[in-house]
């Protein structure tokens, strides 16, 4: 099952650039022929603009990244992604603040899925930032959940655990 | 004579020096804002009719800005306007003690949709300092990639930011009446376009589901295709730097090229004539659309694209080969071009910071320019960025722009000011497609699937929301032609064997070196200044449109461009109850200038001569009336 692995976030912003700076650890490792480990941290727009070209190449996708939204830290957050799309006001903010250049996980998802060029299976792996100011590395908190967080995306993508719909 | 407020005066060689006599030719007065600020809130308290209208984010713009007003909804007048930048872009402070090689790559950052225009005003001015000249090839492949760049810009704003205000779903909802008569007005370029009524533009301008916004969606693509054949990298290109570009480029290159610039002329056709339709179609549905967004024509433009063959990066020969751009560098106050002299346009700037949340700065390091030309304190090589967000009201301060002004006056940046020095100048020498009138200019687009075309922008009798969209849609048409005529001498050049692109430099290691970068971006002006001590860059100022624009009141009180054009704009809306306002003409008006306050947060750390952020979002929220 063809697999893309990819992390969100800017960089060079602490926890805020967990998703980015894991994807290059995850490059390091052993993983099966079918899947694909990139930084994704573009424009939403090219994104899609991009996987239009390719139709179906991908049967999963797999994020990760860390994003502020007010949850106890110290824990990993994985969930499938099967929101249904916000209103049509959102969506076209997203959009504008996205062909700006503003980098943000949900924005990718949400327009992604707008646009229709998402695999049926598309699964988040996040975290809650700790430490968000400007600078490299990661919190204590959240350096401590790196493994785990390699581990669950491991699950996901070798172990196929993917309910069916 | 072109300045009217400055005490500067021109001797018989046009050699520009102080009025003699005058003892403190910069000193001002500041006005308070006290008393107006008053008299707002009196009437406030005691009108139910009057009432604060916020936008807080103003939706639909790059970056973030707040834009406070009061308006009377019962004489359907604004009585008053604030435009709040509430970030803080310091690349200024991030730049300092740099190696001046890093500014063309850290300065382009400055912006997530045209960092490539900040690349290249950086490397021009670096080109002054150092100094270096690039070859004719390195120029004319910097032209077309920056005329590129434009076609990411100015289709997203006209489909993607403003044109969804004159969509269907906007227009049905703020305007019935106008919907209705929209239905049954035919377009009068439906033959180019395609569109048999105004309506059937407008519903194609609906967001998210409208072919006109799917489309300019689309664009972006092409632009950035092409874009990245020589800038190997969007929005932050790799290879524009001092001396030319950094990259090797063939007839491949060219080619590869030409196949996505053939499909940008037919849609430069349709836009063009797209916009028209719209803009006529208000006008003739109600003349007071002709106020919206009004204000007098004071617009500045440092041009951009270089003759090839003419540039060589001095200051002191900037008003010759400033002359010989394909977009002329031009001054224009009350609809006059009153000058098109480099030098003069950049020694008439000054910036204040009255009402900014920066703390003034000291000295006047520099008294006259390279050419011996009169600078004031508050110019852009002796300003220092001092960021000091205190005092946070209406009365003293409340953005993070500056208050630029040339001649003390405020004047607007836009990308249309480019057509309007090319028209009343009759200066662009650069006439294969391109002519100006002395009162339009004519651009000639080849053919494509459409027919070749001859394409007119006339300056207009009044300068307000609608023209500034009726420009920027022309403005796409003179990007065309300017990217296809340097694609031809790029070529040519190829052809005859001049392959260099780059030449090389030495960064001077010793002494003091100043340079400035004029060059434009998709919303029009943009300068870089730096000055290099002993190697290192020691002072850097960026002077982008927007800040033009967004510019709060200077010391003098007068409004930036966004507040006055605000403050003219009668309210057109239909409601019949205060709580159904949705503030569309204010809207248009605000985004009818392509509003771009960068997105990036930056502060200097405390005790470190480096970066970065902490407490720069100033939100409007919290501000004090």
């Amino acid at each position: 099952m063809s697999t893309l692995i990819a992390g969100v976030g800017y960089h060079n912003l602490r926890d805020l650039s967990f998703g980015p700076v894991l994807v290059t650890l995850l490059q390091k490792m052993n993983w099966p022929p079918y899947v694909e480990i990139d930084d994704w941290s573009w424009g939403p727009i090219a994104i899609v603009q991009q996987l239009e070209t390719q139709p179906n190449h991908y049967e999963r996708m797999v994020f990760i990244g860390a994003v502020e939204r007010g949850r106890e830290h110290g824990q990993v957050y994985p969930y499938r992604w099967d929101k249904p799309l916000p209103s049509a006001d959102e969506i076209q903010q997203r959009i504008g603040e996205a062909i700006m250049g503003v980098v943000s996980l949900d924005s990718l998802l949400i327009i992604m899925q707008h646009f229709k060029v998402m695999p049926r299976e598309v699964f988040v792996v996040e975290v809650e930032p700790e430490d968000c100011e400007f600078g490299d590395g990661f919190s204590q908190g959240v350096a401590a959940l790196r493994d785990e967080v390699i581990a669950e995306v491991r699950q996901w993508v070798v172990e196929s655990v993917v309910s069916n719909p | 004579m072109c300045f009217k407020n400055l005490p500067i005066e021109f001797d018989a060689s046009g050699k520009a020096h102080l009025r003699e006599g005058v003892r403190d030719p910069y000193a001002y007065q500041s006005l308070s804002l006290h008393e107006q600020a008053d008299k707002v809130k009196e009437l406030l308290a005691r009108n139910g009719h009057i009432k604060s209208v916020d936008f807080d984010p103003v939706t639909r713009v790059a970056g973030a800005l707040a834009f406070h007003s009061v308006v009377d909804l019962k004489e359907r007048k604004v009585i008053e306007t604030n435009s709040m930048a509430t970030l803080f872009r310091g690349y200024e402070v991030i730049l300092k003690g740099r190696d001046p090689r890093d500014a063309a790559f850290i300065s382009s950052r400055a912006c997530g949709v045209c960092g490539g225009v900040h690349s290249t005003a950086s490397a021009l001015a670096l080109e002054m300092a150092f100094p270096v000249k690039p070859p004719p090839l390195g120029i004319a492949v910097r032209n077309l990639m920056l005329a590129l760049e434009f076609w990411y810009d100015n289709p997203l704003h006209l489909f993607l930011l403003a044109g969804p205000d004159y969509s269907e779903s906007i227009v049905r909802t703020t305007n019935p009446e106008i919907w209705e008569r929209a239905t049954r007005t035919a377009a009068p370029y439906a033959k180019v376009h395609g569109y048999r009524t105004i309506a059937e533009i407008m519903t194609d301008l609906n967001p998210l589901s409208g072919s006109l916004y799917l489309e300019g969606l689309a664009m972006t693509r092409t632009a950035r295709e092409a874009y990245v054949l020589v800038g190997a990298k969007y929005p932050h290109p790799e290879t524009v730097i001092p001396g030319g570009m950094s990259t090797t480029v063939t007839i491949t290159t060219f080619n590869e090229i030409y196949s996505r610039l053939s499909q940008l002329f037919d849609y430069c056709k349709k836009t063009a004539l797209i916009w028209d339709d719209i803009c006529d179609f208000f006008y003739d549905a109600n003349p007071e659309y002709k106020k919206v967004g009004a204000r007098p024509a004071n617009l500045i433009d440092p041009g951009i694209w270089d003759d090839p063959f003419a540039y060589d990066a001095s200051y002191e020969n900037c008003n010759e080969w400033g002359d010989r751009r394909w977009a002329t560098p031009g001054v224009i106050v009350d609809g006059e071009l009153v000058t098109t002299q480099l030098q003069a346009l950049n020694f008439g700037i000054e910036e204040f910071v009255e009402h900014s949340y920066y703390e003034q700065w000291g000295g006047h390091r520099y008294r006259t320019d390279p050419s011996g030309n009169p600078l004031s304190p508050y110019h852009m090589w002796n300003k220092e960025t001092k960021p000091a967000p205190s005092g946070q009201n209406w009365r003293e301060k409340y953005s993070w722009a500056t208050a630029p002004r040339w001649d003390r006056k405020a004047m607007e940046s836009e990308c249309a000011t480019r057509l309007w020095t090319i028209a009343a100048s009759k200066k662009m020498p650069h006439t294969r497609f391109i002519e100006g009138t002395g009162h339009s200019v004519k651009m000639h687009v080849p053919e494509s699937t459409l027919p070749d075309m001859d394409l007119e922008w006339k300056i207009p009798q009044v300068w307000n929301t609608f023209e500034r969209n009726r420009g920027r849609a022309y403005h796409l048409v003179l990007t065309t032609c300017v990217a296809f005529d340097n694609w031809l001498i790029g070529l040519d050049l190829l052809k005859q064997g001049h392959t260099k692109v780059h030449t090389e430099f030495e960064v001077p290691r010793k002494g003091e070196h100043i340079g400035a970068g004029f060059w434009g971006a998709g919303r029009g002006f943009l300068t870089h200044h730096c000055t290099i001590d002993n190697g290192a860059i020691s002072n850097y100022q960026i002077l982008t449109p927007s800040t033009w624009n967004a510019s709060p009141r200077d010391p003098w009180g007068n409004p930036g461009p966004y507040e006055e054009a605000v403050l003219n704009t009668p309210i057109l809306e239909t409601f019949k109850d205060a709580k159904d306002y949705k503030g569309i003409d204010i809207l248009r008006t605000i985004r009818s200038f392509d509003p771009c306050m960068p997105c990036t947060t930056h502060i200097a750390v405390e005790g470190s001569d480096h970066v970065i952020m902490r407490e720069v979002n100033t939100c409007a929220c919290g501000i004090e009336d």
